[in-house]
């Protein structure tokens, strides 16, 4: 190459680097090269790697009939969705009626998107192949020595390792995890909800309808409204539920670990009790507990908190009991107390940690200068915990943003909504984003309105992490480590 | 005064952990309790019997499968556990101690697809699984359990990292290949995270509600997991009949899955403060 091809190189774009290389590749390469474009395993033939030319052939040949005859049906109609509706149609040679061949627009969506996924998978592999053929080509011509079979799977656990060790993981999450995400949020852009479900019905695409359903106002649909009560609480939830467990799981390591409390190991036993049980068991149990004709309201009774309730009027004057888990005030208070419950040990544990980790000279050198007990904890151990843990604390917040346990399984069945707004869009109003969106589609079919949802979800979560992550990466030894 | 300021210290303590532990005695109660309802009279039973755990084991309903529940979700868990692992230490290896080009842009895919909440996939997942005839069934779970769990292995990467370098650099210049660099350096030096990884892989079926809910829909009781089945006791419909019969169960399953989760727990800690002592 040239100086001056060298320089017209540089300015142009990676993509363009990479075509113009890609092309020269072909037109240097010699007949082998040239004929690997057609049968892809050829160019392995003429440098004698039989049995690789052998898998690249069969590959390309399976590749050539799979995608036309399987996935091409589907890819075509990914524009419509479909148009044929399922009905039954007279057959006059078995007369009968039978159904017609329908056109089925989730599973055209979902393998119109897997499809597409395969094609620029095998267009990466055929350019690749090209590379590699054309690299062999010189190997050969240079005399250098070309891997054999057997060569080329030892390199398998050496070399190329990874390759060995990613692909199956790697084919997992694609298949169970990004796949179906890209699906959800093309639903999103569909109008896939209980009047257009497959099969007996079909749904096609409706653009940007349901973000605006979401955000504009409207007479007939409340989706605008209850989003903004849903989102509000989930946002005063995740900001209670990580500073109440925060603080009160500091304050448990720090009482516990001083020098002064005996029997250490028992105290924190107990509480690692209370979180080692599987948390469906105990939420399902604490729900039992606060019922409106449970336990707590009996003893309540008895002892007449709930009439010191009623007479300072937090309690409707009809009700004679305390409604911790049905009145939408009080249900809010309960949920945060319980999550209190749930999380607060597991801060003890991490906290815990941290303490012993402080530094003795700070603190020693604080008390010399005559900092007392509070001074120290406000001035030198409070500063180093929330410095350590910041990312952590930012992270406590997006999972308690979509802390779909403790809601779910405190208020299902238990709390009705009175609001008919809300119930009109099958919102509650102690329901989070991710609860709203997991009944929507459980229980009401309403697939587009869910995924809009769920991309909302994310944005929100990816921000957040933004944040954690920009202090995590900023502090990234990964490298001097090594 | 001393004297005093002790005594208050673990008068706090205890009241925290009677908060904390009262839930947990009152299911134990319930357990051994006559009544088959939620006892709303009293914290203690009006009586004692092992009636409960006698319905539970050995009774027939069409709610309660209890066994059958049990033995479903411990194939799940035996199998998830084993494909878990193997992919969550393969790809922290190959993302720890291997280089290639790749690399990065992987591990920020997986950052990025971390952040969506799980379930969001499951639902189109569950559609998936149906087309091929995988809901209600033991092998659908495993599959989506242990299919997208390599994107877990953050924690043992970060463990992986602090291996020393030179250690590795030295098994290659002695001609090791990576795959027993892998299997005779690096594994070895990793028991505690080897531990948490597979404890930790273990106990997702035996805690997870909200993908075996989505999961098994056909409402057989007999395929269900120990999660989703002693959920459906304490429905509003077998609530009254079957809360006893749900607090033994907790017992039961939280003996086993409170010691593995402790042991946990212990070799989570050993691994995070055993990695910065070799860093």
């Amino acid at each position: 190459m040239s100086a001056h091809d060298k320089r017209k190189a540089k300015c142009q774009p990676a993509a363009g680097r990479f075509f113009t290389s890609l092309i020269r590749d072909i037109r240097e390469g010699d007949i082998w090269v040239k004929l690997s474009l057609l049968v892809c395993g050829t160019g392995y033939f003429a440098r004698k790697q039989y049995v690789k030319g052998t898998i690249i052939t069969l590959l390309q040949a399976a590749l050539m009939i799979f995608i036309p005859t399987m996935l091409w049906p589907y890819m075509s109609k990914i524009g419509t969705l479909g148009t044929v509706q399922r009905e039954l149609v007279y057959n006059p040679v078995t007369r009968k009626n039978e159904t017609n061949d329908f056109d089925n627009s989730f599973k055209i969506l979902l393998f119109g998107i897997i499809g597409f996924i395969v094609v620029i998978t095998a267009v990466v592999l055929y350019i690749k192949n090209i590379r590699s053929v054309r690299r062999l080509q010189v190997r050969a011509e240079n005399h250098k020595h070309i891997d054999t079979f057997r060569e080329g799977c030892s390199q398998l656990f050496n070399k190329r390792f990874h390759f060995t060790l990613l692909s199956m993981p790697v084919l997992g999450v694609v298949v169970l995890v990004i796949v179906p995400l890209i699906v959800l949020f093309c639903v999103g852009f569909t109008n896939y909800d209980r009047n257009h479900l497959v099969p007996t019905h079909l749904f096609t695409w409706v653009g940007l309808e349901n973000f605006q359903s979401l955000f504009s106002q409207q007479l007939t649909d409340t989706f605008s409204y209850s989003f903004r009560v849903v989102l509000t609480w989930t946002l005063t939830w995740a900001f209670f539920a990580t500073v109440s467990t925060f603080f009160l799981g500091i304050f448990l390591a720090m009482f516990i670990n001083n020098r002064k409390t005996y029997l250490k190991r028992m105290w924190r036993t107990f509480f690692v009790v209370a979180i080692a049980v599987p948390q469906f068991i105990s939420l399902l149990l604490i729900r039992n507990f606060f019922a409106d004709t449970g336990i707590v309201n009996t003893i309540c009774r008895d002892v007449g908190i709930t009439q010191f309730f009623k007479n300072i009027g937090w309690i409707a004057p009809g009700l004679d009991y305390i409604p911790f888990l049905s009145n939408p005030q009080w249900a809010k208070a309960t949920i945060i107390c319980i999550n209190i419950w749930v999380g607060a040990p597991y801060i003890m544990l991490i906290t815990t940690g941290i303490l012993l980790n402080i530094p003795q000279e700070l603190i020693e050198s604080a008390q010399v200068d005559g900092a007392n007990g509070f001074k120290i904890f406000t001035h030198i151990k409070m500063p180093y915990i929330l410095f350590t843990t910041g990312p952590f604390l930012i992270m406590q917040f997006i999972g308690n943003l979509n802390n779909f346990n403790i809601i779910y399984l405190l208020t299902q069945e238990v709390y009705v909504t009175q609001n008919q707004a809300l119930a009109a869009s099958n919102a509650k109003e102690v329901d989070l984003l991710i609860t709203w969106l997991y009944r929507l589609t459980q229980e009401h079919s309403n697939y587009k309105m869910a995924s809009v949802i769920g991309i909302l979800v994310f944005i929100m979560t990816a921000a957040c992490a933004l944040l954690a992550f920009n202090r995590i990466i900023r502090g990234n030894r990964e490298e001097n480590f090594q | 005064m001393k004297l005093f300021r002790i005594t208050a210290r673990h008068a706090v303590l205890t009241f925290f952990s009677a908060v904390w532990l009262v839930p947990i005695v009152w299911m134990l109660v319930t357990s051994f309790s006559v009544d088959n309802g939620p006892n709303i009279r009293s914290f203690f039973p009006q009586g004692w019997t092992l009636d409960q755990y006698a319905a539970l084991l050995f009774g027939s309903s069409v709610v309660a499968h209890f066994p059958q529940w049990f033995m479903n979700t411990l194939t799940i868990a035996t199998f998830n556990c084993i494909i878990s692992s193997m992919f969550v230490l393969m790809v922290a290896y190959s993302m720890s101690c291997m280089r290639f080009r790749m690399r990065k842009p992987m591990m920020n895919i997986a950052l990025i697809v971390n952040l969506f909440p799980g379930f969001l996939s499951m639902i189109a997942v569950y559609f998936i699984m149906k087309s091929i005839g995988m809901t209600n069934s033991n092998i659908g779970m495993i599959i989506v359990y242990s299919g997208g769990s390599g994107l877990g292995y953050l924690i043992a990467k970060g463990f992986f990292d602090t291996i020393p370098r030179s250690l590795l650099e030295a098994a290659r210049i002695e001609g090791a290949t990576e795959a027993k660099i892998f299997l005779r350096i690096v594994l070895p030096l990793s028991k505690p995270i080897i531990v948490y990884t597979i404890i930790g892989a273990f106990l997702v079926p035996w805690m997870d509600f909200l993908f075996a809910n989505i999961m098994l829909n056909s409402g057989l009781s007999e395929k269900k997991t120990v999660a989703i089945g002693l959920y459906s006791m304490v429905s509003r419909d077998n609530r009254n009949t079957y809360f006893g019969q749900f607090c033994a169960g907790g017992v039961l399953v939280s003996i086993p899955i409170s010691i593995l989760f402790v042991i946990m727990q212990k070799f989570y800690i050993q691994g995070i403060t055993d990695g910065a002592i070799k860093g």
